[in-house]
């Protein structure tokens, strides 16, 4: 079989083209080729359209564009320049393209099938062109498809930010229809901001509603602490100006401040004010999305609700004073602004408020917080901040104003409120203890208000009346009260009360009649802890029940030992105003009475007239049912606390206690001595018992006695003794009841 | 570098070639004592210098710039041996030096550097050296780095600048075998540059003309096959078959083959490819083969499409071959006196022929050239064009005749 070489050439050829990507690479290797397959030494290709030779190869010099015409009409060579006559060939490209191959080489001339060969070429060129053709169509739609793309994308990008600004807009909106908490609209709102500025320090500034002029940080998200004052100042100036606002980077050490005003119901509300980092620089993009944003939430804060809300969180309701948020935050301000100083706070507590609220019910007790508001108001000047903390409490801001100008505030304040307030149709007295504190360096709102509020406190304990000024040491002492309250937790489980026992005899016979149970704390460091330091604690920390408990079940157990010397001995014991308004107080007692197997004759519970007056009501079912239990009631301290004569009649009392600050003087002072006549008389007139507290010699017995006094305790008849020396009284001096009585009516 | 020597007399047999050799082993005393011989006390307007790898080659040119005189372009490159006159064992350890002079001949030089990522911008470059000279007859040598591969694309490069009216000759560098790196020289006097990858152009101008022989002795064996893939110098497949098996097949051997590449290669040498072209075959000598994707590795490109045959040689042929070739160059001088033959004999004939084959083939060019001195290298690759457009050969001897 003869082997063509130009067939295998062809071969070669096309598959050359054919890994051509663009026209020109086409060309030039389908000329090369096309030469060395001929052993040509020229050759180039045209296409018409161009009109130029193009892949020319061979000739220093560029190609004459008329020699191709002579070998298109048939000639066999042709007149080239540096090489002479040349035999020539040229082939069309075919249909697909208008264009043409062509060849020049010296030796001599092409043979037929040299000739078919290069039409070959010269059509496979042709077709590689058009495919090449149509491949750069596609690629430049592909390329006017990926700008398309880009366009697209950037389209895109604007609708997503487009987007993403709708959907924070949409999550205000629904925050508002959903009532969320005034905090979380205002979370929605400055977190939606920074989220659309790339997490941007952001500042939702608001005027106080009810005082316009006063700008109050409603909201922030990455907000740098340090940056409030600029915020402020930033919003101020946005706010006047009506417009966006810039703040060189000088005003704030974190970097520029954008601030852009927001309108609540058509005015100018507020502000919101971005941050950008220093080393961003926010663009005239970010700008417009701040004030695209504020332009929206304004009508989301428009929303009344929004608006009420915002009342809401800062006012106090009922007095219309600013609240606790609204105090505290206008505290932090001045104290982060060097200029204001120095800055001092009252904190007010009303004394007696509970009582009346509790006495004349709730609403009264409204109508008493606002007028003591209202008082409170008109005796400051506009300038300083008064708030309401919440129940009875009140708080000063005085700004610029010395601690010896606040005292005075205070005490102008105090006398204000002690004033009588008509309530319900009723005279009502109540008094303010006020504490005084006064910025210290670095020091917080709440820190500063802390401590006003511990110096209420110490007022509170004095009762002096006086406003009392915040020192250090309070610090300590509440320090040492927190230390207190813990040692008293664990004093009751680690056994460190015990009762000691008092008794009350026949000042006539000195018969014992009973004995008084007295809690006493013996702590391994404090020592001897007297019950008028820790009793109040146990009634504040909620201890006082299970210590009553505990002290009603222990001297139960001890009387039961003493009746076996004494049988009809009875024990007294002390309940404080809280134990008798437990719900469980009753069965408290009826547990006891049960586990030491006594009667209920034999107990008499000791309550101040104070303790009817918490819930009187309440205390009158529980002490009827103590009644009904056969237990007896005495009225301790009698003539010290708030009294009132019809409670005698209502409340099912056995026994007046006489207070010994009347039995101390009972000799001396006239006026004592008529006020222990006038108890006397009325237990006498009530059939009461009455038992004169506090004797401590025998003076003050023999008064007693030719007073009519049949009872009394006190250091001269016997001191409190433990237990064990308590029953060896009791086996030495018990005398049978019907002959304590028979001792008692011998004296009338 | 471009160096320039330009001084064209009418005298038109003043044109004069000389060879030298020396097998010193040190290297200064080699350059300078083959140098020496080849200068003859002329002064050569171009010293050739083809020397083995494995001389210290600054002290080598060291030794061949103590005898350039002013103005002497120096040139060459590593071989796989030198082809001289006197040496009929032409040993693979000597330096040969041939010079070139004469008030009839211009010389100019330049090298296109970094050849394998740029092979037709460096062979455009080199070729361009040409256009420098004013001499009615030009030729372009062309020396390029014999392990880039697809060399013809230096050619083409080459080709583009000088056009058909200037033909060239040459060879591509070697490194006896090694394949580890070929080197290229140029300079003069003052220095000479050791380059890789690098193709030196060598513009020569003569009133009188030059004359280019080539030819091989290569007969083709057996049916073809059709390369239906193939990138470059790598063939992956003969008519759908690995190329690698298509070919162990042909030989008559078998994977195992591959076991000592060293033996792989001379049997490969034996059996070189030859592709169906207008005048003949166009050779490429199988170098390696891959056994992982089983593919043929050739020295230079293998057009996918070519109808391949297996070629195999005759010795006669082959001595033949060289004395064709110069008898051919003599010829192309057209009646002028021959003065000297340069010669770039490809390194796998001398794998074939052996020593005693070399020894005839160098008596073979004697006989053709006569008293012409005659000096050269073994190439792998040679490089003539004095028709058409292709200019890359295999297994060939090209023959420069200058007169």
């Amino acid at each position: 079989m003869a082997f063509h070489w130009s067939m295998h050439q062809l071969t070669e050829y096309f598959a050359a083209i054919s890994a051509s990507s663009d026209e020109e690479t086409a060309i030039k290797v389908a000329v090369e080729r096309a030469v060395e397959a001929l052993d040509a030494e020229v050759g180039a290709a045209r296409l018409d359209a161009q009109g130029q030779w193009r892949g020319a190869i061979g000739l220093a010099t560029q190609l004459p564009a008329s020699v191709l015409e002579p070998v298109l009409q048939g000639a066999s060579s042709v007149e080239l320049p540096e090489l002479g006559t040349v035999y020539a060939c040229g082939a069309d490209l075919g249909s697909a393209i208008d264009g043409c191959l062509f060849v020049a080489r010296m030796s001599e001339q092409l043979s037929a099938e040299e000739r078919q060969m290069l039409q070959g070429m010269a059509q496979v060129l042709g077709l590689a062109l058009r495919n090449l053709g149509a491949l750069a169509v596609e690629r430049s739609l592909r390329e006017d498809h990926e700008r398309e793309a880009a366009h697209r994308l950037e389209l895109l990008e604007a609708v997503r930010a487009q987007q993403l600004l709708l959907e924070t807009l949409l999550a205000i909106q629904r925050a508002i229809s959903q009532r969320e908490p005034l905090h979380s609209v205002l979370e929605a709102v400055t977190s939606g901001a920074s989220n659309l500025l790339g997490q941007a320090g952001i500042a939702l500034v608001l005027a106080d509603p009810t005082e316009p002029a006063n700008l109050i940080m409603a909201g922030s998200f990455h907000w740098p602490t340090t940056a409030t004052g600029a915020a402020l100042a930033a919003a101020a100036r946005a706010m006047a100006a009506g417009e966006i606002v810039e703040c060189p980077t000088t005003d704030s050490p974190e970097g520029a401040l954008h601030a852009v005003p927001v309108h609540v119901s058509g005015s100018v509300g507020g502000s919101l004010v971005a941050v950008q980092p220093a080393a961003t620089d926010a663009d005239d993009g970010q700008a417009s999305m701040l004030v695209a944003f504020a332009q929206q939430i304004s009508m989301a804060l428009t929303d009344a609700r929004t608006v009420e809300a915002m009342r809401e969180a800062y006012r106090d309701p009922l007095t219309g004073l600013p609240n606790r948020a609204l105090f505290l935050e206008r505290l932090q301000r001045s104290l982060s602004d060097p200029g204001s100083d120095p800055v001092v706070v009252l904190f007010i507590d009303l004394d007696r408020f509970k009582a009346v609220n509790d006495s004349l019910g709730h609403r009264a007790g409204d109508e008493l917080l606002t007028e003591v508001a209202g008082r409170i108001r008109t005796t400051l000047r506009a300038s300083y901040l008064a708030a309401r903390l919440g129940g009875d409490e009140f708080a000063v801001l005085l700004d610029g104003q010395s601690t010896e100008t606040a005292c005075q505030v205070a005490e102008r304040i105090a006398a204000r409120v002690a004033e009588p307030f008509l309530i319900a149709a009723r005279t009502v007295y109540i008094g303010a203890s006020i504490g005084v504190a006064s910025r210290t360096a670095g020091c917080t709102a709440v820190e500063l208000l802390s401590n006003a509020d511990l110096a209420m406190y110490r007022a509170k304990k004095t009762a002096s009346g006086r406003a009392v000024v915040f020192k250090p040491a309070m610090h300590t002492d509440a320090v040492a009260q927190l230390d207190f309250q813990a040692d008293l937790k664990t004093a009751f489980g680690a056994r460190q009360f015990r009762l000691n026992y008092q008794p009350i005899v026949a000042l006539e016979t000195g018969a014992l009649y009973g004995v008084e149970a007295l809690l006493r704390w013996e702590h391994p460091i404090r020592g001897q802890v007297s019950p008028v330091d820790f009793v109040p604690v146990a009634e504040e920390i909620g201890l006082i029940s299970d210590i009553g408990r505990w002290v009603l079940r222990e001297a139960l157990t001890e009387l039961a030992v003493l009746r076996s010397s004494a049988p009809d001995l009875t024990v007294s014991v002390n309940l404080s105003p809280r134990e008798v308004t437990d719900h469980d107080f009753v069965e408290k007692v009826e547990e006891a009475l049960a586990a030491a197997a006594l009667p209920g004759c034999a107990l008499t519970v000791e309550l101040t007239e104070t303790a009817l007056l918490t819930d009187p009501a309440l205390a009158l079912r529980h002490l009827s049912s103590l009644k009904e239990l056969g237990v007896r009631i005495a009225l301790d301290d009698f003539g010290t606390g708030y009294s009132s004569l019809s409670h005698l009649r209502q409340f099912p009392v056995d026994q007046l206690k006489v207070d010994r600050t009347f039995v101390a003087d009972v000799c001396e002072s006239s006026e004592d001595r008529a006020v222990v006549q006038a108890v006397i008389d009325l237990a006498r007139a009530l059939s009461l018992e009455v038992v004169a507290e506090g004797i401590e010699g025998s003076r003050q017995q023999g008064e007693l006695i030719g007073m009519g006094c049949a009872l009394g305790q006190g250091y001269h008849l016997c001191r409190p003794v433990r237990s064990a020396d308590c029953r060896r009284l009791v086996n030495e001096r018990a005398i049978p009841r019907s002959a304590r009585i028979d001792a008692m009516v011998a004296t009338q | 570098m471009t160096v320039d020597r330009a001084d064209v007399t009418t005298d038109v047999a003043s044109c004069w070639m000389g060879p030298g050799y020396s097998a010193d082993d040190n290297a200064l005393t080699a350059g300078r004592r083959a140098a020496e011989q080849a200068v003859d006390g002329r002064v050569a307007l171009l010293l050739l210098v083809f020397a083995p790898p494995s001389y210290d080659l600054e002290k080598l040119l060291d030794g061949v710039r103590s005898c350039a005189s002013d103005g002497t372009v120096i040139a060459g490159c590593t071989s796989m041996g030198g082809v001289v006159a006197g040496q009929p064992d032409s040993p693979t350890r000597g330096v040969v030096v041939v010079a070139l002079g004469g008030p009839g001949l211009q010389v100019r030089a330049r090298a296109g550097r970094n050849v394998s990522a740029r092979r037709r911008e460096a062979g455009a470059e080199a070729a361009a050296t040409v256009g420098g000279l004013t001499a009615p007859s030009r030729i372009c040598l062309l020396l390029c780095d014999g392990l880039v591969g697809e060399q013809h694309e230096v050619v083409r490069g080459a080709y583009g600048v000088l056009g058909a009216t200037v033909p060239m000759v040459g060879g591509c560098a070697g490194d006896d075998l090694t394949y580890t790196r070929t080197h290229q020289f140029l300079g003069d006097r003052a220095g000479v540059e050791i380059l890789t990858d690098t193709v030196v152009g060598i513009g020569l101008g003569s009133a009188v003309g030059f004359g280019v022989g080539i030819a091989h002795g290569w007969r083709k064996v057996g049916e073809p096959a059709v390369v239906t893939s193939s990138s470059g110098g790598r063939l992956f497949q003969f008519d759908g078959r690995p190329a690698l098996d298509a070919y162990l097949d042909w030989i008559g051997a078998d994977r195992s083959l591959l076991d000592d590449r060293n033996e792989f290669r001379i049997r490969a040498f034996g059996s070189p490819l030859g592709m169906s072209r207008r005048t003949g075959e166009d050779i490429r000598v199988v170098h390696d083969g891959d056994l992982s994707d089983g593919s043929l590795l050739c020295l230079a490109d293998v057009p996918q499409g070519a109808l391949a045959w297996l070629m195999e040689p005759d010795d006669e042929a082959l001595v033949e071959a060289a004395a064709a070739s110069c008898a051919q160059a003599i010829e192309n001088l057209d009646g002028a006196q021959a003065r000297g033959l340069l010669l770039f004999n490809c390194g796998v004939r001398k794998v074939m022929l052996g020593r005693a084959g070399m020894q005839r083939e160098v008596e073979a060019v004697v006989k053709a050239g006569g008293d012409v001195p005659f000096g050269g290298f073994f190439t792998y690759g040679e490089i003539a064009r004095t028709r058409g457009a292709r200019g890359m050969h295999h297994l060939t001897v090209v023959t420069l005749a200058l007169a």
